[in-house]
């Protein structure tokens, strides 16, 4: 029999496979190691590293001759913290402590990792977390926890798993994700709703049940985790995996088809994407016709210096060339500039302690004044418009100036790529996110000037009822289609077709197949969501009539109560 | 012993990237190499030491070789410093 644990079912799905355990634990192994000799250990110490910064080396060499520049020079500089002379000396000094080589790699680190986290610069104190992953990966080559190696399907797992590792990891290795942290909107979950790898989150310590290599079945649904299942549980879990294959090729066959109802109203489903790759399934797979949001962090994440402007292009460029493969060039895709705060601190930003992130220095307001982070990112962007159509869209704008002030720099970039000589496309349409309440009340004004509205619901439910979705104590209060939230879009989507431009959405309502209905009626042009939920939407879009939504709309927004606007509309699919 | 002071003059200072590039080109030769600032004296041949130093842009730095190749040595990474680390 299996040992059970329970989450939460965040994305839905059957993932089978073996555990890859993120931020792994050493302490039983510590315990468990029978040091040696002192001078023995020193040189089993001395050993070690020497062999890990020949692992290094060679992954090194993979990673630059596969163009992953950036890695390289990530492992290159882990490469030196692993090879440094004053390592070796502060190891043997441990060892004469402890005695232990694993704790004295460990401690070694530890204590320099302790002396940069004391560092009044925010890069220095960053890269403590660089030290801490040197010293466990010389401490598990000492323990012999080997490196996984990725064969077959892996199921992540962690206590809380780093954004990177999981981007890191090819999408066609990963069948699950567990995260003992209960947040459904952390980046890892993000990211694996892009890709719909079947995603059990809050765990808890049911977590620590779980050892690397386990064989494990997970079902995104209920969120139970079956570990080691025997070959009976095995094949009860068949059954449900027929399910879902069968859906899948219901869903397959709709791929083509376009969004379109009954009475012939047709509305676009684009997705929203994390990476270029995540453009490619998406078109693919799930009959995407563009992108409607390519959140362009990950460009910035995981880097330690202001991204090139050279480098920026190149992703841009192959998202824009997807969307454009599939759609005879019609296909956009809208490219929002960089959208950090100080939640997520970046070595190159200087954000500074917040009481509140979220309402504070980020996103556009950082953008316009840091024309060094700003341009690169937008000259990017106007290049790789040449490959296909792209669009900018400014994030957390509140009022006109702002989005005049980001408009300028596209002027400036422009001139700038003319004068390098560059190749740049001079259709590339500008326009703004609507997330907080200010700008959607303020459409009426912004819509002059704007290309186009795409509306973030994530953020505007939460500014709009003062509700942190994070908090469990509240999280009944968020809904997205309480109706002071609803007015707001419905102002937005009139206010954007009344001066010719257009509107679109992308946040998660935007996935809610009632909520597209209702959408729909109100005049939205385009729903941009996580790849995946298109199939379900377009089900909804093409078994209705225009006439049939504009009616339900008219009740809708006759009713005061969110709960019961919910539950009606629910009634009806 | 050959010695040579110069400017970190390149805008973000010595972090990861640039002691990185520093480190392989200090390991590079035979002799011994330090690094004097900030009234310390740190091996040029370990990146912890350099990056504990903090060194921003602006600060004076004194380049110290000993060995065979020392002159190289000192020319090379005074370089290496004068260029920016190839930053900017």
């Amino acid at each position: 029999m299996a040992e059970k644990i329970k989450g939460k079912g965040v994305i839905a799905g059957i993932a089978v496979g073996n555990i890859l355990l993120a931020g792994q634990n050493l302490d039983s192994f510590l315990v468990a190691y029978k040091p040696g000799k002192p001078d023995a250990e020193k040189k089993k110490a001395a050993a070690a590293i020497m062999a890990v910064a020949e692992n290094l080396k060679k992954s090194i060499e993979d990673f630059t001759a596969q163009g992953l520049k950036e890695q390289a020079g990530i492992l290159e500089a882990h490469r030196l913290l692993v090879e440094d002379p004053s390592i070796s000396e502060a190891v043997d000094t441990q060892i004469d402590i402890s005695g232990s080589a694993p704790k004295a790699v460990l401690d070694a680190y530890e204590a320099n990792a302790k002396i940069f986290e004391a560092m009044e610069d925010e890069y220095f104190r960053g890269r403590a977390v660089d030290m801490r992953d040197v010293g466990k990966r010389i401490a598990k080559y000492l323990l012999g926890i080997k490196e996984p190696e990725i064969v077959g399907k892996v199921i992540v797992a962690g206590k809380d798993i780093e954004p990177s590792v999981i981007a890191g990891l090819p999408t066609d290795k990963i069948a699950g994700v567990i995260l003992g942290v209960g947040s459904t909107t952390a980046h890892a979950v993000i990211i694996a709703k892009t890709r719909a790898i079947p995603t059990v989150v809050g765990v808890g310590d049911g977590i620590a049940k779980i050892a690397d290599g386990d064989p494990v079945i997970l079902d995104g649904e209920t969120g139970e985790i079956l570990i080691r299942p025997s070959d009976e549980e095995r094949d009860s879990y068949n059954d449900k995996i027929k399910k879902q294959e069968e859906l899948k090729a219901h869903y397959a066959q709709l791929k083509d088809k376009p969004a379109i109802t009954l009475d012939g109203k047709e509305v676009e489903l684009v997705a929203n994407i994390g990476s270029p790759a995540d453009a490619d399934a998406a078109v693919k797979n799930f009959g995407a016709t563009g992108v409607g949001l390519f959140r362009s962090e990950f460009v910035f994440m995981g880097k330690t210096d202001v991204p090139k402007e050279e480098d920026q292009f190149k992703e841009y460029k192959a998202a824009v060339e997807y969307c454009a493969s599939v759609t005879h060039g019609e296909g956009l895709c809208v490219i929002r500039t960089m959208d950090i705060g100080g939640d997520k601190p970046l070595p190159y930003i200087q954000v500074g302690k917040e009481e509140n992130p979220f309402l504070g220095y980020r996103a556009i307001r950082i953008s316009l004044q840091r024309k060094d982070l700003f341009m690169p990112q937008l000259k990017a962007i106007l290049r790789a418009g040449v490959y296909g159509k792209a669009a900018i869209m400014f994030p957390m704008v509140i009022n006109v100036q702002e989005f005049l002030a980001a408009k300028e720099f596209v002027e400036d970039a422009k001139r700038e790529l003319a004068a390098e000589g560059q190749k740049y496309s001079d259709s590339v349409q500008v326009g703004i996110m609507v997330e907080t309440p200010a700008a959607a009340v303020m459409a009426p004004a912004l819509a002059k000037y704007v290309d186009f509205f795409s509306i973030g619901t994530n953020d505007l439910v939460q500014y709009t009822l003062a509700v942190d979705r994070g908090n469990a104590q509240i999280s009944y209060l968020y809904n997205h289609f309480n109706p002071a939230v609803l007015r707001l879009i419905k102002r937005t989507i009139e206010s954007a077709n009344k001066e010719g431009k257009w509107a679109g959405m992308c946040g998660e309502m935007a996935s809610d197949p009632n909520a597209a209905i209702i959408l729909m009626a109100m005049g939205i042009k385009e729903l941009s969501m996580s790849a995946p939920s298109i199939p379900r939407v377009k089900e909804r879009i093409r078994n209705i009539t225009l006439t049939k939504a504009k009616e339900i709309l008219d009740k809708v927004m006759e009713m005061e109560d969110g709960d019961k606007i919910k539950d009606y509309l629910a009634t009806l699919g | 012993m050959t010695e040579a002071t110069t400017t970190i003059e390149n805008k973000t200072g010595i972090h990861a990237r640039p002691a990185s590039v520093f480190v392989q080109k200090a390991s590079s030769f035979k002799s011994k190499v330090q690094i004097k600032a900030k009234g310390k004296t740190v091996d040029a041949k370990s990146i912890l030491m350099i990056m504990s130093m903090g060194l921003t842009k602006g600060t004076e730095i004194t380049l110290v070789a000993d060995g065979p190749d020392e002159k190289e040595a000192v020319a090379a990474l005074k370089k290496l410093v004068d260029d920016k680390f190839g930053e900017d």
